[in-house]
């Protein structure tokens, strides 16, 4: 905490070097173009269609692709993985780093950002690119995701694609909850983050957000229901005191695979537990559960099997 | 002869842009000084003639490049730094502290060469204390906080804490020899203070001269201070000895013009 | 004496107020529990929720608290009688932004490398630190300098928050939200081991304070001075930093960076038994258990079930406290 004033004096130079270079740039951009004109640029020619779609929102790129307009996404963010087909996409940056140059020489004609992305937004609309603007829900969550992908086919001219797509998500979701039913729901804390081999740092689903949605749709009673918060930061004392009868994690960043036994076993030591004495501890690193997206369905399937099967 | 110093060289070190010793500037040059037992000498120059910087070579702090010094026939430089403190004590120009110390406290201090390394004051170190508060008049101050203190004050409670450092009684430690004769050095003690303090501290350094008998050796500007207290004076002049001798002879119109630059008409009358 | 009276009921009120927080704390929590049934030995361990509530959750945590709040208000007190300065803190010369920089490394990209705890990272990024203070202050002189080893400090503390903003912006939203929360520190360490594996070092700390209390008073007179007095200067200079260091790098491996402890306990106590060190070290160490002690019963009670980082806690008592110090008439 006392590291605080060197590091906004660290940021105050940065700032006044960046306007400093960003002056010199426009000098040198003025020059160029009173000297010889601006260079034409050439197009990339990367896909043959006229729509050309830059998402900087994993949920959305997925959902992209789901309702069939995967040819023309042409960059997504740099924290996409799925499906497989982005890997040789041009990565454009995320929520705090857009990179706005990159996104423009892409000639895109629709870009999806966050909602919050207000400097983006503001600048592309000065471009006149148009802009799909992400909301992230935290109540009703479930059901934004089949909104949002049938605004995007709206918004693409694939509204009968979306609308299968959505469709089948509702449908199997609604399955889910029908094979629920009157079963008994388990109380059970998802927990989605925590230090390496520490029962340190633990933060878990609290009572509102897309993953209580899930876990109450797959048919189970969230452990901290009560507190409103997508995430809440939970003490031993507090995990203890609310005798989860479940625990699964999610530990579904890049390089945690390998260590799913060893980190599954450090739960043993809260043994009072009832997840933890009747073996219901899971640890999942299946990357699907941590995003909003169309494979919510799966993700409530992978849920539902683990409390009732 | 007690304390004996033979041609004494320092000089501060610099490093130069490339990490190579330059050739220091030398503030103390081919000193040599004998002081016998039980005398005051005083150390006389104009400011930067080397007078602190001798002084510190004189009580082991600084280790001349080149020439010795011996402590009753122990060279100061190879005795171990607990040791020499028993035998050794310093009063600096000023002395600041970073926190609040009372002064007893302050004066408790000057026992740390005779305790061990978790030890804790017994009484003899008490009585030791005590002795020298009361010795300097300061018994009265024992409570008080040492930044509280006037200039005068201040510097009756260090050469407190000086006395109370060379105290040998009752010591229990190991590796002293039980001699007790002992070196007080004093670094201008009356350069801060106003008159009063001034007279003093120089009416303290004789009492306790007279005393306890300690060696002293002191630095000052002020030739009242060293007729009225040096059996014999050192002139400094740029790092070296211009003249030594017995206060009487030395203190002569002539040198201490030679030793000011200034003309012997303006000294005469200050000699009175 | 009256002032020797007066330092010797402080350091005895000292230890009865640490004794009693540590005591009475684990009592109080987020949620209630049974006694008796915590303390029935008849029921199983492994099957006995009150008792895991009390003994793997509320007493680990008091005593963490305990332990840190000590550690950092005796290594605070040491550093700035080191230092000479008293707005020193224990984290002024980079030990905690080296230990917080390897910290944000194992909670950012760590998950990589699953042998290396965060606990572990920041002990290693803490000895990192140390050791480049250390080389720099020693580089141009003989022994230390106090006021190169504060530049190098402050420099250093700035560089490491560069690379820790740097390692920051390298995870995602939930990386980033975790490193900035531990950076708050937090004292549920959920069992002993992060108290035992920082023990030793703690213990080495605190034999090395004992012996540093003497010189540590004539050190604050300055250099020369107490070098006249007979302190191996460089020597004790040495001690004072290594011991202080290892005993903040440890203490904040087990708790994050807490603030505000370092600095307005040895101040208080200060005022209180004045400035002997061998008075102020034990005192320091009690009030500082028991304030970081009350601090996180507050933190993990006030607001429950949700908890309050507890070096907000001490930030919001300690700030206002310290400002007052400043401005106070003397």
């Amino acid at each position: 905490m006392n590291e605080g004033w060197e590091a906004t004096g660290w940021k105050e130079a940065g700032r006044r070097l960046r306007r400093r270079a960003w002056l010199g740039g426009c000098v040198l951009l003025v020059s160029a173009i009173v000297g010889c004109g601006a260079p034409p640029r050439e197009v990339p020619a990367t896909t043959a269609s006229a729509t050309r779609v830059v998402s900087l929102v994993p949920a959305a790129t997925e959902m992209l692709y789901a309702i069939g307009a995967g040819p023309d996404v042409v960059a997504v963010s740099s924290f996409d993985r799925f499906p497989a087909e982005v890997a040789d996409l041009p990565r454009v940056g995320a929520l705090i780093d857009p990179d706005f140059e990159r996104i423009l020489s892409l000639r895109p004609t629709l870009v999806v950002v966050y909602e919050s992305q207000d400097d983006l937004i503001a600048r592309l609309d000065r471009a006149r690119i148009p802009v799909f603007h992400y909301r992230h829900a935290v109540t009703g969550a479930l059901a934004q995701v089949t909104d949002t992908m049938r605004q995007l086919g709206d918004a693409l001219d694939r509204t009968a694609g979306a609308e299968t797509a959505a469709a089948t998500i509702e449908r199997e979701l609604d399955d889910v909850r029908r094979a629920v039913g009157a079963r008994t729901r388990p109380l059970t804390a998802l927990v989605f983050g925590r230090e390496p081999g520490e029962l340190r740092g633990i933060y878990a689903s609290g009572g509102v957000g897309f993953l209580h949605e899930l876990l109450e749709t797959a048919g189970g009673q969230d452990a901290f229901a009560d507190i409103p918060r997508e995430s809440v930061q939970v003490s031993t004392e507090m995990l203890l005191a609310r005798r989860p009868d479940v625990l699964i994690e999610l530990r579904t960043s890049a390089g945690e695979a390998g260590t799913v036994d060893a980190e599954r076993a450090v739960w043993n030591r809260l043994s009072a537990l009832p997840a933890v004495r009747d073996r219901r501890v899971h640890v999942l690193t299946d990357p699907s559960l941590s995003i909003p997206g169309p494979r919510i369905a799966q993700a409530a399937r992978t849920l539902f099997s683990l409390m009732h099967e | 002869m007690f304390l004996r110093a033979a041609d004494l060289t320092f000089g501060y070190t610099r490093r130069g842009p490339s990490r190579t010793a330059i050739a220091p500037d030398l503030v103390v040059r081919d000193v040599s000084l004998a002081v016998p037992h039980a005398a005051i000498v005083g150390l006389l120059g104009p400011n930067g003639s080397g007078k602190t910087t001798l002084l510190k070579l004189l009580s082991g702090g600084l280790r001349p490049l080149s020439g010795t010094v011996h402590l009753d026939g122990q060279r100061v430089e190879t005795m171990p730094r607990r040791l020499l403190a028993r035998r050794v004590a310093v009063v600096a120009q000023e002395t600041h502290t970073a926190f609040d110390y009372t002064v007893l406290e302050m004066v408790l201090m000057g026992r740390y060469a005779w305790l061990g390394a978790f030890e804790v004051e017994g009484r003899g170190d008490h009585e030791a204390a005590r002795d020298a508060l009361e010795a300097t008049g300061t018994a009265h101050l024992a409570n008080r906080l040492f930044p509280t203190l006037s200039g005068g004050e201040k510097q009756r409670v260090v050469i407190a804490s000086a006395l109370a450092q060379l105290d040998d009684r009752a010591t229990t430690a190991p590796g002293y020899d039980g001699s007790k004769r002992a070196l007080l050095i004093l670094d201008e003690p009356t350069a801060s203070l106003d008159l009063r303090y001034q007279l003093e501290v120089i009416a303290l350094v004789s009492h306790l001269h007279a005393r306890r008998g300690v060696t002293i050796v002191l630095s000052t500007h002020d030739l009242r201070v060293v007729r009225a207290l040096c059996d014999s004076v050192v002139l400094l002049r740029e790092g070296r000895v211009l003249a030594a001798g017995p206060t009487a002879t030395t203190l002569s119109p002539a040198l201490i013009a030679a030793l000011y630059t200034v003309d012997e008409a303006l000294v005469a009358p200050l000699l009175g | 004496m009256a002032r020797t009276l007066t330092q010797r009921m402080v350091v005895v009120a000292g230890l009865v107020s640490m004794a009693l927080a540590v005591c009475l704390a684990p009592l109080i929590g987020s949620t209630t529990l049974s006694l008796t049934r915590a303390f029935d030995r008849t029921i199983p361990f492994a099957d006995n929720l009150d008792a895991q509530i009390f003994f793997l959750a509320r007493l680990p945590r008091v005593l963490a608290a305990a332990m840190v709040g000590g550690t950092l208000a005796a290594a605070g007190t040491v550093f700035q009688a080191l230092l000479q300065n008293p707005l020193a803190t224990p984290y002024t010369l980079g030990v905690s932004a080296g230990a917080s920089l390897g910290a944000m490394i194992v909670i950012t990209i760590g998950a990589t490398l699953p042998l290396v705890g965060v606990t572990g990272a920041s002990l290693a990024g803490a000895t990192l630190a140390v050791l480049v203070v250390y080389a720099l202050a020693q580089a141009r002189h003989r022994g230390l300098s106090t006021t190169v080893l504060l530049l190098a400090g402050v420099t250093l503390n700035a560089c490491f928050s560069a690379l820790i903003l740097f390692v920051q912006y390298l995870g995602d939203a939930m990386q980033t939200f975790r490193a900035i929360r531990w950076l708050m520190g937090s004292l549920d360490v959920a069992g002993y081991g992060p108290l035992v594996a920082a023990f030793p070092f703690i213990a080495i700390a605190f034999l090395a304070f004992a012996w540093l209390a003497r010189p540590l008073d004539l050190l604050t007179l300055g250099a020369d001075a107490a070098a006249s007095r007979g302190v191996d200067v460089t020597q004790t200079q040495r001690v004072a930093f290594f011991s202080a260091s290892l005993a903040t790098g440890a203490a904040v491996s087990v708790a994050g960076p807490i603030g505000f402890i370092g600095i307005i306990v040895p101040h208080l106590v200060r005022l209180v038994v004045g400035a002997s060190h061998r008075i102020v070290l034990p005192a320091a160490t009690c009030f500082g258990a028991t304030f970081l002690v009350l601090c996180d019963t507050v933190a993990r009670t006030a607001m429950a079930p949700l908890e309050l980082p507890v070096g907000i806690i001490t930030a919001m008592i300690g700030g206002p406290f310290f400002l007052w110090l400043l401005v106070r008439a003397r």
